[in-house]
Formats: structure tokens, sequence, C-alpha cells
């Protein structure tokens, strides 16, 4: 009796929500499939920044071991046709993966965000004019988009992230305007307004805070679509030219020789599937720590 | 001065700090025009309380964003004037209102539930207030919201500013609005029912701070709601809305003592009595609410008047002084009705009963 008294006693009292943010990463690391794809990525980007500066081979020497030769204990995954270190290459790969997908997710925020907010805001003409252009874009295939402004800018790295951006603003921009469309109509917004308060500061003060969630979330499932686009691309010999070494590129330089050294295409396509499911796992994990409605 | 001149005086109102003219207010709907605001003229006097009562779709809340140029679409301001220091709110840019709203006039909603952002920290949205006018400094403004939430009576205030809206109580929050609408020490508040989402005892202690800040600090304050409690409790002045337009406007002693017209007199016969004597019947209003879309010919309220005569059918009565500074907009007004119908020992409320006009009829 006295023994159930003190466990209800000391049963902890459930911790004051500190504020939204805290709150989601409380539940985002209950999540132990996000909580992978966390640690995952993070291996990633040490990897990337430690292959600046150090990787066990030069990436663009030639004729560092033998060309072709499968993983042995100088060359962990082997080496290529070139004779150069695989290892050294996926490592320094990952570079152009991280860059080339938060890169364009960064255009895809900077452009999608502030036409989203204004459109489901202001409505009217530049509404009209805005969802006409996400409908056209839809209707283009991205590829063909990718392609025709990789032609016309040339193959480099920033040209590839415009490209992608281009194809990708309108999944941003759709987003942030629904939630836009329905945040203007709720009473705080009337009050700021009532208050006083500017377009600009109703539009990212107090619009733009309440679709963070989503915005992140989307960010989030974006960059490994800019990854695997940017594979795609390099895989057709359209993206980052070489020798600049990326997972794509690597992988179709391999697919020729599959039969003498598997190790050349195995090794970046594992590497590039690790990194889209962690995104993946990490998107899911956000959306469910960031949904109000399953706040548990 | 001589004493005589000075009792004139003192009876003399002050000049008025916002001058209502003929607002139009019109939302352009699928099946027609609604005048939900409909030829609305008043005045309001500095440090006032002014109360607007009438039923839900009377006009007083459109009549309150309409001062304020934050009618939602479709609504339309298609006409009138709002003087406020020698301008008008209607005409002045899009600029000069915002700066208007929230620094010289304030607002505060129904639900504080939903009129604090739920994702910034209640201290912060305050401090915001302020410095959307330019009237402090950061660090003015944030000492200046504490002082704040200790003048609306929020314990702990010092502690309370780093909370977010769900972390407080339905009335903190509510006082917390308060505190946000009297930031830059607004000349007029309008409160759009402001207790309406809390439980009564918190209802009755923010209007006990409503109407100590009324005093202390000078406000206006314009009281929208539909409870004649709320208004006899906060408020000096009260005006009457029905179906867009003032029916009745006075002192509110004098308008709860002596309606004279038949809607206030229904609303004042509506209310719960404790000292009514028991075999005596709560009144409703008889007749439907008022269709905006297609408003009933002549007086707008002849659909359920038991007092309603020819007139009433036909012409639309003008707001006219029945008594010393009250308004009525009425062709029979209820000292008639009392005199010749009976108004007092009325027991049938029928539309026509009391005056034999087609009684039990609703007359579009």
């Amino acid at each position: 009796m006295a023994a159930t008294a003190a466990a209800v006693v000391t049963r902890p009292i459930a911790p004051e929500q500190a504020s939204l943010w805290s709150d989601a990463w409380r539940r985002l690391r209950r999540n132990r499939l996000a909580l992978a794809g966390v640690i995952y990525l993070t291996l990633v980007v040490i990897v990337a920044l430690v292959s600046a500066v150090w990787t066990p081979y030069s990436t663009f020497q030639v004729g560092v071991g033998i060309p072709y030769a499968a993983p042995n204990a100088h060359h962990l995954l082997g080496v290529d046709g070139l004779g150069r270190d695989t290892l050294s290459r996926l490592m320094a790969g990952a570079q152009i993966s991280l860059i080339v997908g938060i890169g364009t997710q960064i255009l895809v925020l900077a452009v999608g965000v502030p036409i989203g907010l204004a459109a489901g805001y202001f409505r009217g003409a530049f509404d009209q004019v805005v969802t006409f252009l996400i409908n056209l874009f839809y209707g283009i295939p991205d590829l063909l988009v990718a392609l025709i402004l990789v032609f016309l800018l040339g193959p480099s790295l920033t040209n590839i992230i415009i490209a992608i951006a281009v194809t990708r603003w309108m999944d941003m921009a759709r987003l942030v305007r629904g939630q836009t469309l329905s945040l203007r109509e709720r009473e705080f917004i009337e009050a700021a307004r009532a208050a006083g308060a500017k377009p600009a500061k109703i539009l990212f003060g107090h619009i733009l805070p309440n679709a963070l969630g989503p915005i992140i979330v989307q960010a989030t499932f974006g960059v490994p679509a800019a990854i695997l686009f940017e594979a795609f691309l390099s895989f057709l010999g359209l993206g980052v030219p070489p020798p600049t070494p990326t997972w794509g590129g690597m992988a179709a330089e391999g697919i020729v020789t599959i039969r003498i050294s598997p190790a050349m295409v195995i090794a970046p396509s594992i590497a590039l599937s690790l990194t889209l499911m962690a995104f993946n796992f990490l998107g899911d994990g956000l959306r469910d720590a960031l949904d109000p409605r399953g706040r548990r | 001065m001589t004493p005589s001149t000075r009792a004139d005086a003192a009876k003399r109102l002050p000049a008025p700090i916002l001058q209502v003219k003929d607002l139009q207010t019109q939302f352009l709907t699928h099946d027609g025009i609604v005048k939900a605001v409909d030829g609305v003229t008043f005045d309001l006097y500095p440090g006032e309380s002014l109360g607007i009562v009438g039923e839900s779709g009377s006009g007083k809340s459109m009549t309150a964003l309409s001062l304020l140029r934050l009618v939602p679409d479709p609504g339309k301001i298609v006409g009138g004037k709002v003087l406020f220091r020698d301008q008008d709110l209607m005409q002045i840019s899009d600029e000069e209102i915002r700066d208007i709203r929230g620094r010289d006039i304030a607002m505060i909603f129904q639900d504080p539930q939903s009129s604090l952002n739920p994702v910034l920290q209640t201290g912060f949205q305050i401090a915001e207030a302020m410095l959307a006018h330019k009237k402090a400094t950061k660090q003015q403004a944030r000492q200046r919201t504490v002082e704040l939430l200790k003048r609306v009576r929020i314990p702990a205030a010092e502690s309370r500013v780093k909370d977010y809206p769900h972390q407080l109580s339905g009335g903190m929050r509510q006082r917390a609005m308060i505190a946000m609408g009297l930031a830059n020490a607004p000349s007029i508040l309008i409160a759009d029912e402001p207790t309406t989402a809390l439980d009564v005892t918190v209802q009755a202690q923010i209007l006990e701070l409503l109407a100590d800040l009324n005093q202390e600090l000078g406000t206006a304050i314009m009281m929208i709601t539909h409870n004649m409690g709320v208004v006899a409790g906060l408020c000096t002045r009260v005006l009457v809305m029905y179906a867009g337009q003032i029916v009745e406007q006075g002192p509110v002693d004098q308008i709860f003592e002596n309606p004279q017209h038949p809607y206030t007199w229904s609303l004042l016969k509506s209310i719960p009595r404790v000292d009514a004597l028991r075999h005596e019947r709560l009144r409703s209003i008889e007749g439907l609410a008022p269709d905006l879309l297609r408003p009933p010919k002549g007086c707008r309220f002849h659909p359920g008047c038991p007092f309603r005569v020819e007139k009433c059918l036909t012409d639309l009565p003008p707001l006219t002084e029945v008594k010393p500074n009250q308004l009525a907009a009425c062709w029979v007004t209820m000292d008639r009705a009392k005199k010749e119908m009976g108004a007092d020992q009325l027991l049938d409320i029928r539309p026509g009963a009391a005056s034999g006009l087609e009684p039990g009829k609703i007359i579009p």
C-alpha cells in the first residue's frame, strides 16, 4: 500500500513542453530510423569534410594502383580503370552529393518560400500567375528541363544546382502557398493586422514560423531527390564534369566493366542508396515530430 | 467664467474622439449584396465606454472591423466617413491606416486561444506590438512588456514573458491580449466579444480589468457584445444594432430602465432574471433572424415586432431623439406601445399581436 503510494508520488510529472522545437527534437530522438539517419548523415558530413583535406590517395592521381584491381589491403575498395583509388574518390564524391543536395534546397527555399507566401497571402493576379507557372513546370518533364538548362549553361557544379532547383521549386512554392492560404484566415493574423503589422512582418514574422514544420520536412525530402537527380545526370555524362569524382559518374565509369571489377559500381551505389535512405528516414521522422496532431 | 457657464460646460459632452457617419459595409456574394453595415452613425467620446449590442449577424463586429478597414473578403466598405483626429480613416492611405491600427486604435478579439500566434513567445508578441510602431527600443519594449503584464494582473509576470500561448490559461491569454492592445497606450480600445470564450468567473475578472483600465488610463473602450449583462457592468452608453442598423442608442441606465425600441425591449425581456416571478416565462424574440440578403421592406424588425403598425411595413424609421440623449429608430416607440397597446401586460408576443396588424404572420 505504502509502496504504491510512493510509486504514484515519485512518478515523474510530464515535463512542460518548453517549445515546439525542443518538443520535436524529443520526439525525433525516439524514432530509431530517423536517429540512425541522423547518425549516418553526420558521418557522411564528416567524411566529406575530411576528404577536403585528406584522402588515402589523391583523387585525381592516375596509376596509384593497378587498374581494375579488386579491393585489397592497400586499396580497400579497389582501383578504377585509370588506376585511381576508389575509396578516395568515394569520399570526395560525398562532397558533391551534399553540396548539390543542400545547395539545391537552399535555392528552392529562397525562391519557393517567398513566392508561395506572397501568392497565398495577396492572392489575386499574382497568385494566378504563380499557380499557372507551377502547373506549367509540372507539365514539362524534369529531365527535359534539366537537360536543356545544362546544355545551355554548360555542365558545372553551379549550373547543375541551378538546373535541379528549376525543376524542384514548384514543390516548395505550392506547399507554402497552401499553408499560407489556410494560415491567413487564422485569427492571430487578423489580430496582427489589427495591431498595425506590415505585410512583410505578417508574412515572415507570423505565417512563416507557423509553416516552418512542413517546409523543413519538404526540404529534407528534397535533398535526396536532388542528390539522385545529380547522380542520374552524372550517370548520363551530363553531371559535374570529370575528373571531379561524383557517385553517379563513378557508377557510370564502372558499369562498362562491372564483370571485371564490380566494386567500382557497388561502392558508389551503396553510398548513394544509404544517403538517400538516411535523408528519407530523417524526413519521415521530422514529419511525425513536427506534426502538432501527433503530439505525444 | 460665471458659475452658470461652468455648469453648462460640465453638462456638455466633450468633442468626440471618433465620429462615424453613415458607414456602409457590404458583402458581394454569389446570391447578391449583403448589407452587413447599413448606414451606421455614432460618436465615441474620449475615455467613455460604449457598448455595441446585437445578435449574431447584426453587423456589430463588421462595424468594428470597418473602422480599422479590416473587413474580410469579399466585404467592402462602400460608403461613409470615420473621422479620427481630423482625418477620414476611410480615405487615408494603407500605410497611414496601418500606423493608426494598434497605435491609436487597438483591437482585441473574441478567442484569445486563436488570437495569439501559437509559435511565438507571448512576451515577444507584446513587445513586437510596440516595435511595430517604433514606440520603444528593444530594451525598453522588453521592460514595458513586464510592466504591462503586471498591469493586466498576470501573476509572476517576469517568468510569464517567455511562455508560449499554450502554456497560459484562457483568462491569462485574454489578459495578454489586452496587454498587447494597451502596448502603445491607444486612445481607443475596441473589444470584440472579449469574454465570450471564457468561463463565467474569468469573464467577470476580465470585465473588471477593462473597467479599471478604462478608469486609470482614460482609454475609450468600444465593447462589442451580445450580452446585455456585460453592457450593464461595463458601459456608460450603448448602441443596439439590428440587421446592420442602429435601432437605439443612449445612456445605459436610461435604456435598461426605459427602452424605446421594441427590439431592445425584447432583448431585455429575454434576459433570465433572478428576481423574476416563478410563473413568468422567459421571452424569446418571435420571427426569424433577418435575412440580410433580402431585408424586409420598411422597418427591419417589423416581421417580429408585436407592436407593428401599417407604416412599419413600408417606411424605414429614422434614428430620432425620443428622450434626452436617447435615440430610437421606431415609428411606434415603447412609450406609445405601453400606453396604447398595454405592452407591460402583454403575454402574447407574436408579431403584430399587440397592435392587431395580422397577428402571428411574418410579413416580408
